[in-house]
């Protein structure tokens, strides 16, 4: 008895381990899942959060002299500001404490009334004093290692100055506008406007050694020069007036200055010009606080012509200060009134107003890393901020809306991440990537669902059993096969391959088929006394042979078809007549490639579904005096309808996901076009190309697990159909 | 199909005489699932017109094997082999001229487990004419609610006609499938085995409908239920290890059986 009860006791102990360790797995399934999609929307959702500024050390100020310049190095840990009397004052910011001056010599009552440093070259700073002089410095910030500690140390350079009144010193003279730009060979600009209106460019030519001189205001033919602008690639300087005009100048031959074009930009007053990284993006602001974006797109005439492109956020006064950042499309503008907005270029929003106090401001930069705000109001305050604004050019309008990228005549989708230089715009559409994988499926869907439908129509209701042995292990080995095999020689021998024959594989898959049929058809002649007593693989060799004799009247006719209608080559006809290009890695290669993934998940679970619609609804037809052809189309395909709709979804979710194939078999070119000589790119390419060029935490990183979600999603949502309408159609179908 | 002199003379001689008329003759017939399996063996049987004529005999002894033959449902079956001859009609429905999707319609079938196609009532009912060729709504219409009321199924399906088979109730379902043999106006309709998975109402039911068909059809029905046999059939073939052990008048087997083995089956001491 005590036996009994001990093996009882062992049963029920084993029944509970048993049912904890399915429950636990069961739930761990499911949590797991739930984790991916938190984990993926974890590492997404930073992409769409809003930038912020925090003020971090108002650094003190003598409140005597007016502060003209601010900086700080690139770890914000040492910030310097430059007084109209000279004086470079450097502050600790983690310490906060002054760590010591530098001075500017000047004379005596000598004053700096403007400065601007160069936007290309780190530190050079040219400065305006009241006397007409220019001097040019040079504040460098060394990292020093003392017991592993970083010290930042300020070097401190005088470069040259020259007086740019000539002799006659007239207090009534001076300057009101000032650019400074050092071109990557060592080229210098400085361009200033008096307050008389004119114009004036000073270039150092570093081959010649020389200084060139240029008055430029005669050829701008207006007075009332209100503000001028050097880009950042030193080809143009950009200046305009009080009535809203801009011209242009030439400046990329040092020796030969002149007038490219001029255009009104705005009716109002031009208060402030900047171009934005690159050099390409034009920024003006004007007297009634309007901020608009311009830059060269080609014309009607095939020549390069500012175009506006986006206005950003207007301010309520006229605007006084645009700040272009030093690592990307953001930029500051800053109202009289003292209101700052962050604004991006490419998604022409403005990100973010703020004001630091109700003084005007009257200096503002980026940090050396554009992480963070420093502003300097007439009242001397030094305010540091940081800036927080990691993922600035996405939103989700970029991300799934036509955008007028610089150079771009018109908004497009357009995806590519990564360029040539720093100054790089990135364009991430995601719509040319989600086309190419709806091309890359659409493709593989066409190939495959025929196939793999008739096939497991034929193999589970009219093949012998013994050939359906053969048949159905052989496709499900067909799924085992590695998709890196199946994208390797789609891409090297496929693609080849279709190139090379492109008209006879036009004609196989347009007369193969009608041919086969007619030859199948031949079938019907044949008495039923006979048919009835041949052994099954007479079928099979049939149609095996007959394969062979279409394939071998179709490559004889094919070659001369292609003389006569195609002056010899398919291909080049093509272009010629219809302008249409041939890839070598195209949507074709690829709907073949991956629909040959396809075809085992389709016929397997078709075939499962047919050979599950119990006999006796077959037998209840034929009993009937249904031919074995009705019986499958109104009775078993039917019954079967939820089975195959499953299956085509699941196919469909394959396709979709599938990387390795579409990643080889495919130029990978993320361009919009329907044709199927062209390639694409997946989504799931896409993340597999990409992940090169993706820093951990980076814009395109949090793209690349946006691109996840997007997949999981999409394949969530087609399994959960198939599941869903599936049920349906066997509820409907399939009560038996 | 060639026109029988035979047949049409012996359905004229019926009218007026009370002389049965053979409308299923099988010769000599032998059938093996595989080689070396035999499952008929030697069978020689005549079946008369508008007779309800019932197979008996325990698991196994072939009767279904037999029933299955006369409208060549075992065709399907690969591997396997007859011998023999049977006639319907006095036609060989073996001859290579034979087309089975006319012979299947001449002859249905009602099967064991009850059947209806997951479609609506209607649609069941339509099926064989349809897929026979008749197209006409309003001829699909009245064959039907003839199909159905011959089935006995018409009263209580007729203002549900559109809905599907599949919420009907077992008998109910098995009355269907027997109203959409009749659809396609058979001459001949078997039965394997109808009522063996209903309760004894339904069974009651279906008893009752073949009684009704018998006066039109000739019914060759196969069952385990020797009281049913008794109930419904005018002849009675009792068959065991693929022969034919006796055949009789219903009354004269089970009341008079000629031999032992018949007796000893009837009266319960195996089966």
């Amino acid at each position: 008895m005590s036996d009994k009860n001990k093996f009882r006791k062992k049963i029920e102990r084993n029944n509970k381990i048993a049912a904890s360790v399915i429950s636990i797995s069961g739930y761990g399934v499911i949590l797991s899942i739930v984790a991916l999609f938190a984990f993926l929307l974890y590492e997404t959702i930073p992409l769409f959060y809003s930038a912020s500024v925090t003020k971090t050390v108002s650094v003190p100020s003598n409140k005597n002299s007016k502060i003209i310049f601010g900086d700080i190095d690139s770890y914000k840990e040492l910030f310097y500001s430059i007084n109209e009397k000279g004086i470079v004052s450097y502050y600790n910011v983690k310490e906060k404490i002054n760590s010591g001056n530098d001075t500017i010599p000047l004379l005596d009552n000598e004053k700096i009334i403007l400065s601007e440093k160069s936007t290309t070259s780190i530190g050079r700073i040219a400065i305006v004093t009241d006397m007409g002089r220019i001097i040019n410095i040079k504040i460098g910030m060394r990292s020093d290692f003392v017991k592993d500690k970083r010290n930042i140390v300020p070097t401190f350079e005088i470069e040259n100055n020259f007086n740019i009144y000539g002799s006659n010193k007239d207090s009534s003279f001076g300057i009101s506008n000032l650019s400074y730009d050092i071109s990557s060979d060592g080229n210098k600009f400085w361009s200033w406007l008096d307050n008389k209106g004119n114009l004036y460019l000073k270039i150092f030519n570093s081959d010649s050694e020389q200084f060139l001189d240029y008055n430029l205001s005669k050829q701008t033919s207006t007075f009332g020069l209100t503000a001028l602008i050097i880009d950042t690639e030193n080809e143009l300087l950009i200046v305009g007036n009080n009535s809203g005009e801009l011209f242009s100048f030439d400046i990329s031959d040092p020796e030969d200055v002149t007038l490219k074009g001029n255009w009104k930009s705005s009716n109002n007053k031009i208060t402030k010009l900047a171009f934005l990284i690159g050099g390409n993006t034009l920024i003006v602001g004007d007297s009634k606080g309007e901020v608009e974006s311009w830059f060269q797109t080609r014309g009607e005439d095939n020549q390069l012509h500012f175009s506006p492109i986006n206005k950003f956020k207007k301010h309520n006064s006229a605007v006084a200060q645009i700040i272009a950042s030093p690592r990307n499309r953001s930029f500051l503008t800053i109202g009289e009134n003292s209101s700052v907005h962050l604004n991006f270029s490419t998604t022409s929003t403005t990100e973010l107003e703020f004001k630091m106090n109700d003084h005007s401001i009257v200096y503002g930069t980026f940090t050396p890393k554009s992480d963070g705000i420093i502003l300097v109001d007439n009242k001397n305050n030094l305010g540091v901020f940081n800036l927080d604004d990691k993922h600035p050019d996405v939103t989700l309008n970029t991300l799934f809306n036509k955008v007028q990228y610089e150079g771009y005549n018109e908004p497009e989708f357009v995806w590519q991440s990564t360029g040539g230089s720093d100054s790089f715009e990135s364009k991430f559409s995601l719509i040319p990537l989600i086309f190419g994988t709806l091309k890359g499926t659409f493709f593989a869907m066409l190939f495959s669902i025929p196939i793999a439908l008739l096939g497991a129509i034929f193999v589970s209701q009219f093949s012998s059993k013994k050939l359906a042995k053969i048949v159905k292990p052989t496709i499900e080995i067909m799924a085992a096969l590695p998709s890196v095999v199946i994208g390797f020689l789609a891409g090297l021998f496929f693609s080849s391959l279709f190139e090379q024959n492109l008209m006879l594989i036009f004609s196989l898959s347009l007369f193969g088929p009608l041919l086969m049929i007619l030859g199948i058809s031949f079938f019907g002649f044949i008495p039923e006394r006979i048919r009835r007593n041949y052994p099954s693989w007479v079928d099979i060799a049939f149609v095996f042979v007959l394969m062979c004799l279409v394939y071998i009247i179709v490559s004889t006719t094919v070659y001369p078809l292609e003389h006569l209608f195609f002056n010899g080559n398919l291909k080049q006809w093509l272009y010629s007549s219809l302008s249409v290009t041939y890839d070598q890695r195209n949507s074709m290669v690829v709907g073949f490639a991956l629909g040959f993934a396809v075809i085992p998940i389709i016929f397997t679970i078709t075939e499962d579904a047919l050979s599950n619609v119990p006999k006796s609804l077959s037998s209840a037809s034929l009993a009937l005096g249904a031919s074995k052809w009705q019986t499958v189309k109104k009775v078993v395909l039917p019954a079967a309808a939820g089975g195959i709709f499953a299956a085509v979804m699941l196919g469909l979710g394959r396709a979709i996901g599938e990387t390795m194939i579409v990643l080889m078999a495919t130029g990978n070119t993320p361009i919009l076009d329907l044709s199927p000589f062209n390639g694409f790119r997946a989504l799931s390419a896409n993340i597999a190309v990409e992940i090169p060029e993706a820093p951990v935490d980076g814009t395109l990183y949090r793209i690349l697990f946006f691109t996840s979600l997007l997949l999981l999603t999409f394949t969530f949502i087609i399994n959960t159909i198939a599941t869903f309408i599936g049920d349906k159609l066997r509820k409907k179908y399939a009560r038996f | 199909m060639k026109i029988n002199i035979e047949q049409a003379l012996g359905k004229n001689v019926k009218v007026t005489d009370k002389k049965l008329v053979t409308v299923i003759r099988t010769n000599k017939v032998n059938f093996y699932y595989t080689r070396d399996k035999k499952t008929l063996d030697n069978i020689n049987i005549t079946i008369s017109e508008k007779k309800v004529t019932a197979f008996i005999g325990p698991s196994g002894c072939g009767k279904s094997t037999l029933l299955r033959c006369f409208n060549r449902m075992n065709d399907l079956i690969p591997g396997i082999k007859m011998t023999g001859k049977i006639e319907i009609e006095g036609n060989d429905i073996y001859s290579p001229d034979v087309k089975l999707e006319d012979l299947r319609k001449k002859i249905g079938m009602v099967f064991q487990k009850s059947n209806p196609f997951p479609m609506t009532i209607w649609e069941n009912v339509a099926f064989g004419p349809k897929v026979n060729g008749i197209t006409s709504k309003s001829d699909l219409d009245e064959i039907v609610e003839f199909s159905l009321t011959q089935g006995d199924l018409w009263k209580e399906v007729k203002d549900r006609l559109n809905s599907s088979a599949m919420d009907l109730s077992g008998g109910q379902q098995q009355r269907l499938c027997i109203a959409r043999a009749l659809a396609n106006k058979p001459d001949i309709i078997l039965m394997d085995e109808p009522a063996s998975s209903l309760d004894p109402i339904s069974t009651n039911k279906i008893e009752e409908t073949i009684s009704e068909l018998k006066n039109n059809y000739t019914i060759v029905i196969v069952t385990h239920n020797m009281q049913q046999a008794a109930r419904v059939s005018e002849y009675t073939a009792f068959m065991m290890t693929g022969n034919i052990i006796e055949f009789n008048e219903t009354s004269a087997l089970f009341t008079n059986p000629k031999e032992k083995l018949t007796e000893d089956y009837i009266t319960g001491r195996f089966g």
